[in-house]
């Protein structure tokens, strides 16, 4: 027990194929902050009658970004030239009020605020029929890496999320967005912009698109997962994308870790 | 409010409204502020001090207690052998990289409150992550706080390449810690000197290495290394705190002469 964690050989000795399943068969719902929350009732009230109807099929936490309100926190952090680590701590309050609109709205179906930690609490809430909102960014705080380039957090919120379904061993992660998946540059921006309905991971990294809807560091981590093969982007405001997406249909952009996902 | 973004959302209008955060350019000059430039943020080893008990402790105890009045001393813990041990078992298990990291946090947390018990006298509090706004009334009040050295992430951890080890431990935490305190240099106790051309524990003859650069340190590829490989990754990057001083806490006087500004040990600078 006293030999160096930093030597290769014992790293490579806590090593194995496999790799235990805590609550595999659970969905993680990304519900968009700019994408969705922004737009207010008319994108989000369908949302919520869809995720009604769901949720007696297929068990599912959702987890929810901050929008337009963490674009302005961010350029006037950064302006006032506050540390990575001290924008990053700001974020999550106003995905915390994103998180309160929908648990308000989805009260009455059985949703309930979770801190984004309080994992050990889902089995009771999942095994009657609830659906636990939790806010997205990861808890890095004060203790954001410096980023390889700018000034900005690179632990995002999409990346939050993968990170919360596959440490708890689940399969997929559906990003609820309003675009019709993942295009090779911003179709917001550019009109001859195509979708991508389908790649590999691999495929993916070889033709990065310079304008992601994703952040880059989810792409990163998902190189080392274990346990989540499928991340797909839909489209939120086109009603009965995401019920098609749990349905397991290759609606909008279906990204994989393996060929045959 | 623009009350329209343009595409339908109830918008503000800001730099960042239509940019994709996934990009580094943010289109505006950024001047990053230091918060409290002048904190010593120390790193007291689990393995090389703590788990060595009062004849590693006591005497830096002392050093810490003397230095109180001229320095806002911030001290962070390691783990030791108790979180080895959490890992071992945890691998064994096939349990997930955050998993480790999560409960890889407890140890340096009762490492902090054991030495927050001996320092009582003297100042020493115990403090959590949300506490670090509270480090100017600390400061200010001639206190010693004392916590984690392990940064937040835990079950946010990354998996990493080989082996379920959590990459970001102590080490990377209080870098980070210093980082975003704006401190220009951290300061880790262990039981070594520093670092070495092999390993001093096993080869005498090994030779001490006084200075030098994180793109050399990566460069000689070496199979162990005194600090968390992540750390000198993220040295490069940094923007305040640019050197890393790793002293041995075993030798007497050495962590006094550290915190006035001696170069003791081995500076890694970015």
């Amino acid at each position: 027990m006293r030999e160096s964690l930093v030597n290769r050989d014992v790293v490579a000795r806590t090593a194995s194929e496999s790799e235990y399943e805590i609550l595999p068969h659970v969905n993680l719902i990304g519900l968009g902050g700019r994408s969705i929350f922004d737009r207010g009732a008319s994108a989000l009230m369908p949302l919520v009658d869809e995720i009604a109807a769901l949720r007696d099929k297929h068990p599912m936490v959702i987890g929810v970004g901050g929008g337009t309100r963490v674009r302005h926190t961010i350029s006037v952090a950064l302006d006032l030239g506050l540390p990575t680590g001290g924008v990053a701590q700001l974020v999550g309050a106003m995905e915390e009020c994103n998180a309160v609109f929908l648990n308000a709205l989805l009260a009455k179906h059985g949703s309930i605020q979770m801190p984004r930690d309080h994992f050990w609490e889902m089995s009771l809430y999942i095994d009657n029929g609830m659906i636990p909102v939790v806010i997205s960014i990861p808890p890095y705080h004060f203790w954001e890496p410096p980023p390889e380039k700018g000034p900005l957090p690179a632990h995002g919120s999409d990346f939050g999320l993968f990170m919360l379904a596959e440490v708890l061993g689940m399969k997929r992660v559906i990003f609820v967005k309003d675009q019709d998946g993942l295009f090779d540059r911003d179709p917001a921006l550019h009109d001859d912009a195509k979708l991508i309905p389908r790649a590999t991971l691999a495929e993916l990294e070889k033709n990065m698109p310079r304008e992601l809807i994703l952040d880059e560091l989810l792409f990163e981590a998902w190189k080392h997962a274990r346990h989540v093969k499928r991340v797909q982007i839909v489209n939120g405001l086109v009603p009965g994308q995401l019920s098609r997406a749990l349905a397991g249909e290759d609606v909008g952009t279906v990204l994989t870790k393996e060929k045959s996902a | 409010m623009s009350g329209d973004g343009g595409q339908g959302q109830i918008s503000i209008a800001s730099a960042l409204e239509h940019a994709t955060l996934t990009q580094s350019e943010i289109g505006f000059d950024y001047d990053p502020v230091a918060v409290m430039p002048e904190t010593k943020v120390l790193k007291i080893g689990g393995q090389s001090i703590m788990d060595r008990g009062r004849t590693a402790v006591f005497p830096l105890l002392e050093e810490i207690v003397a230095a109180k009045e001229r320095y806002p001393l911030l001290l962070c813990c390691g783990g030791g052998t108790r979180a080895r041990h959490i890992y071992a078992v945890a691998s064994d298990l096939e349990l997930p990289t955050g998993l480790l990291a999560a409960m890889g946090g407890y140890v340096p947390r009762q490492n902090a409150r054991m030495l927050q018990m001996l320092l009582a006298k003297h100042g020493g509090i115990f403090i959590i992550d949300d506490d670090f706004v509270k480090l100017p009334l600390y400061f200010q009040m001639k206190c010693i706080p004392i916590t984690t050295g392990m940064p937040p992430f835990g079950y946010w951890e990354k998996p990493g390449e080989k082996g379920r080890i959590p990459a970001n431990r102590t080490d990377a935490g209080v870098f980070l810690s210093a980082e975003f305190l704006g401190a220009p240099r951290a300061i880790f106790v262990k039981d070594e000197a520093g670092l070495y051309d092999d390993d001093p524990k096993k080869n005498p003859k090994a030779k001490h290495i006084p200075r030098i650069s994180a793109a050399d340190l990566l460069a000689l590829d070496l199979p162990d290394l005194v600090l968390e490989r992540v750390v000198i990754d993220y040295l490069r990057r940094a923007r305040f705190c640019k050197e890393l001083q790793i002293i041995n806490g075993m030798e007497k006087g050495m962590l006094t002469r550290a915190l006035a500004g001696e170069d003791v040990g081995t500076i890694i600078h970015a």
